[in-house]
């Protein structure tokens, strides 16, 4: 199933552009061959915050490397504001920076500050310049009373922090995130996800992430591209995506039993409905494909002035959107709905 | 500007790196300083009287080339595979610099550090042995930097080979050999070696300082090798390095894990 809905906004222009992207690995030993990424096209406009979807081994981190620089594609066309990313890879690579998988991206034997201005000095930065910067990241990131500590002493957490502040250094206008909030606990998940807000409402960056965090999508992307098995499968505003799979499905909380009766006229109105007796306190789950259903509902419920208790309109996470597109399957939704 | 402060940081990242494993650095110089002595003292003792002080800088002009060449070149091998480990490779890569150009800035920047500290030791060894040598810096300065040239360009593609390949631990003790007889050998015994990176440097270094051979007496040929080896070995590793990141780039070797 592919599900189109670019609507586009006319007035955004485009900074990073990927046209059939194609890339197969050759596995060293049995020279099996992997296509991991297969014609994948999107576009990322200026400002904008896309997350790249997609289980374990869809080809998020292929595509995002192949952006990067650090991949070259089999075939197909990689333009980061303008400037072909293979023909002009240095050039392009002055509008990019990331934050890859893994906390792989710092040296764990130097400090904060010196990490953050060895990094800028590879980029051709002198200390001087950065100084101020600096400050205003460390400030920002809550890493100021941290400068001096050498990264390995870290939390996990902070360590994250200071990958992306190095990335924020950069000046760059595109600014990739790869799995940002993977291996985090709840709450320095949390916490980075806060700060990505504040980096894009402040700093004004286009970013794209690439994420199984599906709060980090509901929090911060506007827009995602869902990849499976090297292919996209949706490309949509994830405000579109909420509506288009939100389902008018309502927990009903009874203050007794049903009778059968009313549980053979549920089954024939709403086949999927769902039912857990309890003499005190029985639930009863049903899905409406249109809102007047409700009444039919009540028609039945009042056969037998059956109490209720109350009635919850069930909210669809994009976790459940997310499981639904990847294995295409609708009756996910509904069970795994709570 | 961007070169410059290029040079700085990968300089200064160095620096760090020495005074962050400073147990390690210490052992290093100790050892170091200790050969030295031992060379003082040992030629002294040993060595015929006549040839003595000809055998003391024979044997230390070749060793303060294998330091550097094993600092240099060995380590930058080292460095690659860490990093290639550890991610910051990666990071390496996406600097819109090039690659190269921070190799070529670590190679500048720790033959510079290690220099300082050969020649640092060696002066200590002469003040501790009271054998004071008189090593003709000038003299020798045209032909070691020609002779750097070249040790860059091995550099390159010991670089190349490193990002390329998973396992080079090995090869890279095996290496420090190599550079041992690289250095060690004189090219009277085998004269196709002045082909060799730096083989014909640390010769003609070792014709200034012990048969006191002066600049305008060094033939024309000789310099002409050591500039064609300078310019053929840079030029080559740089390539042989460029084409070893492009076959990482496309098989996605750049993250060893
Ligand atoms: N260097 C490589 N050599 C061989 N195969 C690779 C290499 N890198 C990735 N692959 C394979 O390519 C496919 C896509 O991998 P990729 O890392 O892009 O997925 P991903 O979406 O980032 O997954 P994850 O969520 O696990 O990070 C996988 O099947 C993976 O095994
Ligand atoms: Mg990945």
């Amino acid at each position: 199933m592919v599900l189109t809905g670019r609507e586009r906004d006319e007035r955004m222009e485009p900074i990073v552009i990927v046209e059939n992207l194609m890339k197969s690995y050759k596995k060293r030993k049995t020279k099996e061959v992997i296509h991991a990424v297969k014609d994948v096209s999107f576009t990322v406009n200026r400002g904008e915050i896309l997350g790249l979807l997609g289980p374990n081994g869809a080809g998020k981190t292929t595509t995002i490397k192949m952006i990067c620089g650090l991949l070259t594609p089999d075939s197909g066309l990689i333009t980061i504001n303008g400037l072909n990313n293979q023909k002009k890879r240095l050039a392009s690579l002055r509008q990019i920076s990331a934050v890859l998988e893994g906390n792989r991206n710092l040296y764990w034997r130097l400090t904060v500050r010196e990490n953050l201005e060895y990094f800028a000095g590879n980029r051709g930065e002198s200390r001087k310049d950065i100084a101020e910067r600096v400050d205003d990241l460390l400030q920002k990131f809550h890493l100021k009373g941290k400068e001096n500590e050498l990264v390995n002493r870290l939390s996990r957490g902070m360590q994250q922090k200071l990958a992306i502040a190095v990335a924020m250094l950069a000046d760059s206008e595109v600014i990739l995130l790869d799995e940002p909030t993977l291996g985090l606990d709840v709450e320095t998940g949390y916490e980075v996800r806060e700060l990505l807000r504040e980096i894009v409402k402040t700093y004004n960056r286009t970013i794209i992430i690439s994420t199984h965090d599906m709060d980090v999508v509901q929090d911060l992307c506007e827009r995602t591209v869902i990849i499976n098995k090297g292919q996209i499968v949706t490309d949509d505003k994830v405000a579109n995506l909420l509506r288009l799979f939100d389902v008018r499905s309502y927990k009903v909380t009874l203050g007794g039993l049903l009778s059968d009766r009313q549980q053979e006229l549920l089954e024939q109105k709403f086949p999927s409905y769902g039912y857990s007796p309890d003499t005190f306190q029985s639930i009863l789950e049903v899905d409406l494909e249109q809102s007047e259903e409700i009444y039919e509902l009540f028609d039945i419920l009042k056969i037998e002035t059956t109490p209720v208790e109350s009635i919850d309109r069930k909210t669809i996470n994009f976790e459940q959107i997310f499981m639904k597109i990847v294995k295409g399957d609708m009756s996910d939704v509904l069970v795994q709905s709570s | 500007m961007y070169w410059f402060n290029l040079l700085k940081a990968n300089t200064k990242k160095e620096y760090l790196e020495l005074k962050r494993y400073l147990p390690n650095t210490l052992a290093l110089v100790l050892t170091f300083y200790i050969i030295f002595l031992g060379m003082f003292f040992g030629i002294q003792i040993i060595g015929d009287p006549t040839t003595q002080d000809i055998n003391i800088q024979f044997a230390i002009v070749n060793y303060i080339f294998w330091f550097l060449a094993m600092m240099v070149i060995n380590n930058i091998g080292w460095q690659i595979t860490n990093e290639a480990m550890r991610g910051t490779l990666e990071q390496l890569c996406m600097s819109p610099m090039g690659l190269w150009k921070i190799m070529l800035s670590r190679l500048i920047a720790s033959t510079v550090i290690n220099f300082i500290l050969i020649i640092a030791l060696l002066y200590l060894s002469m003040f501790t042995s009271g054998q004071w040598l008189n090593v003709d810096v000038l003299a020798i300065k045209p032909i070691f930097v020609l002779t750097i040239i070249s040790m860059f360009g091995l550099g390159f593609i010991i670089a190349g080979i490193s990002i390329i390949l998973k396992q080079v631990q090995a090869f890279l003790q095996i290496l420090q050999f190599i550079l041992a007889g690289l250095t060690f050998v004189p090219l009277s015994v085998a004269p196709m070696l002045a082909f060799f990176p730096f083989v014909k440097g640390v010769d003609l270094v070792r014709d200034v300082m012990i048969d006191g051979v002066t600049l305008s007496q060094i033939a024309a040929v000789d310099f002409m090798i050591l500039a064609f080896n300078a310019v053929f070995y840079f030029i080559g590793g740089l390539l042989f390095f460029f084409f070893c990141e492009r076959v990482a780039m496309n098989k996605g070797l750049l993250a060893h894990y």
